[in-house]
């Protein structure tokens, strides 16, 4: 752990947790009765979780670990990230639903009659999604990062499903049952550290259910149970983390949901399984450094599949979830690598994926809600018509493809600096080529909807711009990657801070590296001297 | 502390395999689910029989009694009701009793051999311990290859529910003293997953007139 913070008990993980929760049932139960009530009750908490995440990455930043119910919940700088970035696309996600699903709900929903009940319905779920989401960054006790990790499953199943009909309702099942058998070995993984750590001296009873004093003893476990538990979690959270062979649940789910949905499945949700991954199996790191390296080949398999997937589809929004199949490839890549630079890299393409790639589904969205066709091949001509949302599907798309001077450039160049520098030149090499095919994918795809004739859907309808509050959410988004991208200072600090808590191993000696305060860095440890290399 | 029989345990360990194998093979669906039910029941006196050992484990009991035992049978009931023919599985009954057999040995021997990987015992519970890690093991694979080679969405469903019930079992050697709020959570979740699946099965049934998952084509690469 990072010996220069403090630990304090704190009310604000309790509540930062408990505000969208109890938004969602009150919108549950009083939703119906006053139409604006939802919405504006939607807004409200999800506006109050991202002040409240932005108060506790601002004390966490200053040195503070914030703690509630003892220390189960737990935020430091790396619970803060997260939970700042889910509550950020959630914000942006609630602000582009406001209209967007009044219109959406016409064409039909979870079996309610009225518009009422679906509204509803997908606002009561949609916080108890972000709620869970939220407590799966928080949670120091092991096997609730597991039930909150499946109760955002739970919680998004349905609006998975939410416009009921075959394809969404497919969508649904697999969704469901995918993960939930998935997340099941985590649990096996769970509870098999949790078994042995607090058998372990020092560490007892129910202090062996948090993961910070698992960390701790993380070099007294026997390799034979690293390797199972590493393996059930990589399975678990894997499985919902969209990486490869486990992804085949995403495209359809991603693609089926209401948009607002896909952006929040695509953006956060697989990065806060990623953070569950992260945080329960780099605790071996130091101890077992073939954890990193499994990791890294599964990273590149994975960025891999997406990509040559991606370049198959005609169906926008399922070109979009398999590119972030491969996205997911590069931030466990970074991972993979467990060098400093790498987690920092990891993290790093973490946040810039989640504000690209829930830009892009928004944009995706627009598209949808003014022609009515997400078949790529179906449209065309469109900048004319929608320029504010060809200019942000554009920046999402060069972002995602990491492009200068867009904020995945940064995160793509260090995790490619990262890789060099531990000497996975094969790596490298593997993710500059998906990158170019995720230029050539998304590019040609913007190049086909936007650009060139107009398409018969595109003509014959009355297609103009979305509405205000769609185009705004876009904004929000596309501003912050270009915001990024040409000031990548502002975000080194909060993600340098979070990488510190993630253990790394040591590619310089190829021996167990310094668990006491990986903050600093050893001074042998190249990679965190090529952080300051780019931050100066 | 009262002693356990290593009889009893072994003989409630054998007709949990057997449930499974029923829950799994029964063609009617209400039948697989009254053998889920039973498998339950099992499931709830094993940990009764083990709270005399640990009395953590009582309120782990209770809770598994109701979710278990109750909710989850109840809302298979009311998902069957004017359905209860299972879609023809891919693997018929002869090559899964086959599957069945060498499964149990497999993880058998395993759990003999390498239990100490899994937790820490006394010499005197050894036996009980391993004997339980086998059988949760194998409740576990078995429902997983449900999920596999069960064409009717009920089914994977009741597959989904034995590999639970595996994870759950082995709980009970791995992780004892483990707290209440966990037990509740891990308890809630499935209950809710289970109700929202048979939901959306629901659906599916109104939607493609089936519950056969090889009639879900809509969605392909």
């Amino acid at each position: 752990m990072n010996h220069s913070a403090v630990e304090t008990a704190s009310v604000l993980p309790a509540l930062v947790i408990f505000v969208p929760t109890a938004t969602a049932v009150l919108i549950f139960a009083f939703g119906r009765f006053v139409s604006w009530l939802r919405e504006a009750l939607a807004f409200v908490g999800v506006t109050c979780a991202l002040i409240l995440s932005v108060i506790i990455g601002y004390k966490t930043l200053h040195g503070e670990i914030l703690t509630s119910f003892e220390t189960q919940l737990y935020a430091d700088s790396l619970s803060a990230l997260l939970i700042n970035m889910v509550s950020l696309v959630s914000f942006v996600a609630v602000v582009y639903s406001l209209k967007y699903m009044w219109h959406q709900v016409k064409e039909g929903g979870l079996p309610h009659t009225t518009t009422s009940g679906r509204l509803t319905a997908f606002y009561g779920w949609l916080m108890l999604f972000i709620s869970t989401m939220i407590w799966a960054c928080l949670s120091n006790n092991i096997i609730m990062l597991y039930v909150a990790v499946e109760a955002s499953t739970i919680a998004s199943g349905l609006l998975v499903a939410f416009y009921w009909d075959k394809r969404a309702l497919e969508a649904g099942y697999k969704y469901l049952m995918l993960l939930t058998v998935g997340i099941t070995f985590s649990l096996f993984g769970c509870v098999l550290l949790y078994a042995t750590g607090s058998n372990l001296p020092g560490v007892g009873g129910a202090k062996g259910l948090l993961i910070s004093e698992l960390k701790l003893h993380a070099s007294s476990f026997p390799i034979t149970t690293i390797i199972l538990a590493s393996a059930f979690l990589i399975i678990g959270f894997g499985t919902k983390a969209g990486v490869a062979p486990f992804h085949p649940w995403l495209p359809d789910a991603h693609a089926e949901a209401p948009t607002p949905v896909s952006a929040l499945l695509s953006g956060v949700m697989i990065k806060v399984a990623m953070y569950a991954l992260v945080r329960t199996v780099t605790i071996f790191y130091p101890t077992f450094s073939p954890v990193a390296m499994f990791a890294l080949g599964l990273g590149v398999f994975t960025l891999v599949i997406g990509d040559l997937m991606a370049l198959a589809q005609d169906d926008l929004k399922r070109m979009l979830a398999y590119s972030s199949v491969s996205q997911i490839g590069y931030i466990l890549m970074g991972f993979g690598i467990g060098t400093q630079l790498g987690i920092y890299a990891g993290l790093f393409h973490m946040v810039n994926h989640a504000i690209a790639k829930a830009l892009l589904f928004l944009a995706a969205g627009a598209v949808i809600y003014s022609t009515g066709v997400r078949n790529i091949s179906q449209l065309g001509g469109l900048a004319k018509k929608m320029p504010i949302t060809s200019f942000c599907f554009f920046i999402g798309a060069l972002a995602v493809s990491g492009m200068p001077p867009l904020n995945g450039f940064h995160s793509k160049l260090a995790l490619f600096v990262a890789g060099a520098d531990a000497g996975n030149w094969w790596a490298v090499g593997f993710g500059i080529a998906a990158s170019l095919v995720t230029l050539v994918v998304l590019l040609k795809a913007a190049k086909n909807i936007f650009w060139g004739k107009e398409s018969e859907a595109v003509a014959n309808t009355s297609v103009r711009e979305a509405p205000l509050t769609v185009v705004i959410s876009m904004l929000i988004l596309a501003i912050l990657c270009l915001g990024v991208g040409l000031y990548p200072k502002a975000v080194y600090p909060p993600i340098k801070e979070a990488a510190s808590y993630v253990q790394t191993i040591n590619t310089s000696n190829k021996k167990v590296a310094v668990a006491e305060n990986p903050k600093v860095g050893k001074p042998n440890d190249r990679s965190s001297k090529k952080i300051l290399k780019i931050e100066f | 502390m009262t002693h356990i029989s290593p009889e009893l345990i072994h003989t409630l360990s054998l007709l949990m395999i057997l449930t499974s194998f029923a829950a799994v093979e029964a063609r009617n669906l209400r039948h697989s689910t009254v053998a889920y039910l039973a498998q339950a029941l099992l499931i709830c006196g094993l940990l009764f029989a083990y709270s005399t050992q640990n009395s953590a484990l009582l309120y782990w009991a209770v809770t598994a009694l109701i979710t278990k035992a109750v909710l989850v049978p109840w809302f298979l009931w009311n998902a069957t009701a004017g359905h209860e023919q299972e879609t023809k599985p891919l693997i018929g009954f002869g090559p899964s009793a086959v599957i069945l057999i060498a499964l149990l040995a497999i993880m058998y021997k395993l759990t003999h051999m390498h239990a100490g990987l899994f937790v820490a015992q006394t010499q005197e519970l050894a036996e009980i311990a391993n004997t339980n890690l086998a059988v949760a093991f194998t409740v576990f694979v078995l429902g997983l290859y449900a999920i596999l080679t069960r064409r009717d969405a009920i089914k994977t469903v009741i597959g989904l529910c034995l590999l639970e019930n595996g994870v759950h079992l082995s709980l009970v050697s791995l992780a004892p003293t483990i707290r209440e709020t966990a037990l509740a959570g891990i308890a809630t979740e499935v209950v809710v997953t289970v109700y929202l699946l048979l939901y959306i099965i629901g659906g599916i049934r109104s939607k493609f007139g089936t519950t056969d998952t090889f009639k879900l084509s809509e969605l392909h690469w």
